[in-house]
């Protein structure tokens, strides 16, 4: 029987998995995946709590708009990566140091 | 239903035109022939039309506060001075990059066209009235600043600000969502009228829901603002951007994260909310690191653009605290606070631009001895880090004790000490500049040329207000008074 704390449980689940690999990962296009993983943590929320607990569309609308905006944000983030690795040859985190001082 | 859209579509003129802006400089961008043409035409239609924008939000103001679009959208005073703020701002910015050199000419116009897409998604934060308005505002503002950040293509340190503001920016943005998603479950309802009506009522389990959902809620708005913890991003992008973006940053994201900071705290904290003591304990904490962190660190800078971005942190912890008091007197205050803030920081952006794209550099030695070089730049550069630092009789000094006045009256003293000690740190660092501008030794007996007529005519339009509002606050601050907040 699937309820509503199992969706919790599995949502949470997303998010701390994603939180863990944005903090250790040091690739950039797999810190991106975290934050799209953390962004489907929160989705996943609103359509358990919409089917479960509220009743109402809000959360289905919702997570439609985070889908459309998670991948505009991706977009962005990727052409601004591949900008970095034109110049700096390289997608490891570690290699943006020229603005520390 | 069609006469009731038109009808709320009238309150919503100056965010249409603003669209119908932003996509029209599109269609003008992909039609220009000559790649390397100065946008000079582009520039003028641009200030045009925001200058109606700027007209049509005046009309929007006496207005009797609405929501509108299902209680999507609120249109109230408070909000319509807020987005104001942001119009001129962008006038200022889109003007500052006509002339700077930090833009390339052929993204010129690239530049008009993102810096009115973020005031779109300003302007949608600041009157947002529920959840998914408020993170879209949030991700409009968001993703549209990632692409100004990079906008120098060509160079790394750019490219690389834009990267780290993407991915803290994506991060921040979606821890917010969590929150924002279980408080939806907490509540039932993304309206913010259903969540402020029930927040009173909350007890055990979705009190502590609640509890830990507002402070990952906070992050999103945390972050726009560059409130404490959530700064590292700023230095970084701050520097690596262009002058005229960094000029941009550092006034529309942040007055409209400030509008919606002042929205939701009236939500969370209606009257007999069980959030009100933890919230207010973790605004004014950091209120209070915010200013300390953004003030210490900006004395050790060389570079004027980076100690300015570091102050304007400061400014901003020194801002929220107006949000502490939830009165109509704190609101007040902010947005005085807001208007100040704006001019000074656009003119103080200017000149520094005008002199780094002159001598290559914006450390603090280029600004020696500029009283002999430029008289009126340097005067009103050395009167604005007056202003600025708070002293009178400038409208800074007004600006600051607004803030003071209700944070003493609401018997927080301590914050107050910790503000008064920021203010003595500020004054410190402003007044080695303004020693520099008025009693350094020039290096060089050379003239500072090619700061145009018009350049002259616009530093000096911003700055008769910063020395008016000093003198006749009464009747600005009677202005920001009637700019009442509205949730039910």
């Amino acid at each position: 029987m699937m309820g509503l704390a199992s969706y919790l449980i599995i949502s949470l689940i997303l998010f701390v998995v994603g939180l863990v690999i944005i903090l250790s990962r040091k690739n950039i296009v797999a810190i991106l995946l975290g934050i799209e993983l953390v962004l489907n943590a929160a989705a996943l929320n609103f359509v358990a709590y919409s089917r479960y607990v509220t009743n109402n569309l809000d959360g289905h609308v919702f997570s439609l708009f985070i889908i459309a905006i998670a991948a505009a944000e991706s977009a962005i983030g990727l052409a601004i990566v591949i900008r970095f690795f034109q110049i700096k040859e390289t997608i490891h985190i570690d290699e943006a140091t020229q603005l520390r001082n | 239903m069609i006469d009731q859209l038109f009808g709320f579509l009238s309150y919503y003129i100056p965010e249409l035109i603003t669209v119908i802006l932003m996509t029209t400089l599109l269609v003008a961008e992909a039609s220009v022939k000559d790649e390397h043409a100065p946008r000079t035409k582009i520039h003028v239609f641009t200030q045009i039309i925001l200058g109606i924008v700027f007209v049509c939000l005046c009309q929007n103001l006496g207005e009797t506060p609405v929501q509108i679009f299902h209680n999507a959208v609120t249109i109230d005073p408070f909000s319509t001075l807020m987005k104001m703020i942001m119009v001129v701002g962008t006038m200022g910015a889109v003007f500052l990059s006509h002339s700077s050199k930090d833009i390339y000419t052929n993204l010129k116009s690239e530049y008009s066209i993102m810096a009115v897409g973020v005031l779109v998604g300003g302007m949608l934060l600041a009157s947002a009235n529920n959840m998914l308005t408020f993170y879209l505002g949030l991700e409009i503002l968001s993703i549209l600043s990632y692409v100004m950040t990079s906008l120098k293509r060509e160079d790394s340190t750019s490219t690389e600000a834009g990267m780290k503001y993407a991915l803290y920016g994506g991060f921040s943005a979606a821890i917010a969502l969590f929150g924002i998603s279980h408080l939806y479950g907490v509540f039932g309802s993304i309206q913010f009228n259903d969540i402020a009506a029930q927040v009173s009522s909350l007890e055990g389990s979705r009190l502590a829901i609640t509890l830990v959902a507002s402070i990952l809620f906070f992050v999103g708005i945390g972050y726009k603002i560059s409130a404490f913890p959530f700064h590292m991003w700023a230095p970084d992008v701050y520097q690596g951007a262009p002058i005229p973006v960094t000029t941009f940053f550092a006034i529309v994201p942040k007055m409209a994260g400030l509008a919606s900071l002042v929205r939701v705290s009236y939500v969370f904290l209606s009257e007999g909310s069980p959030l009100k003591v933890s919230w207010v304990g973790l605004i004014l904490v950091i209120a209070a690191l915010t200013m300390t962190v953004g003030n210490v660190t900006a004395i050790g800078q060389n570079s004027v653009k980076r100690m300015l971005a570091f102050s304007s942190i400061g400014h901003v912890g020194l801002m929220i605290l107006g949000v502490v008091v939830m009165n109509q007197t704190g609101v007040q205050a902010i947005l005085f606070y807001g208007i100040v803030y704006m001019l000074m920081t656009l003119i103080a952006f200017f000149i520094t631009s005008h002199l780094s794209d002159m001598y290559g550099s914006d450390s603090y030695d280029v600004f020696r001895g500029l009283v002999y070089k430029h008289p009126v730049m340097a005067i009103i550069m050395a009167s604005v880090l007056f202003s600025l630092a708070g002293i009178p009789p400038f409208s800074g000094f007004v600006a600051k004790f607004n803030i003071f006045a209700v944070v003493i009256e609401q018997k927080h003293y301590g914050i107050a000490i910790v503000a008064a000690i920021n203010s003595v740190i500020g004054l410190y660092y402003y007044m080695r500049l303004a020693k520099n501008l008025i009693f350094g030794e020039a290096s060089s007996d050379e003239k500072v040329v090619g700061f145009s007529t018009l350049n002259q005519t616009v530093i000096i339009a911003l700055f008769i207000p910063v020395l008016l509002l000093g003198v006749f606050w009464e009747s600005a601050l009677a202005l920001a008074g009637n700019a009442t907040i509205f949730i039910k």
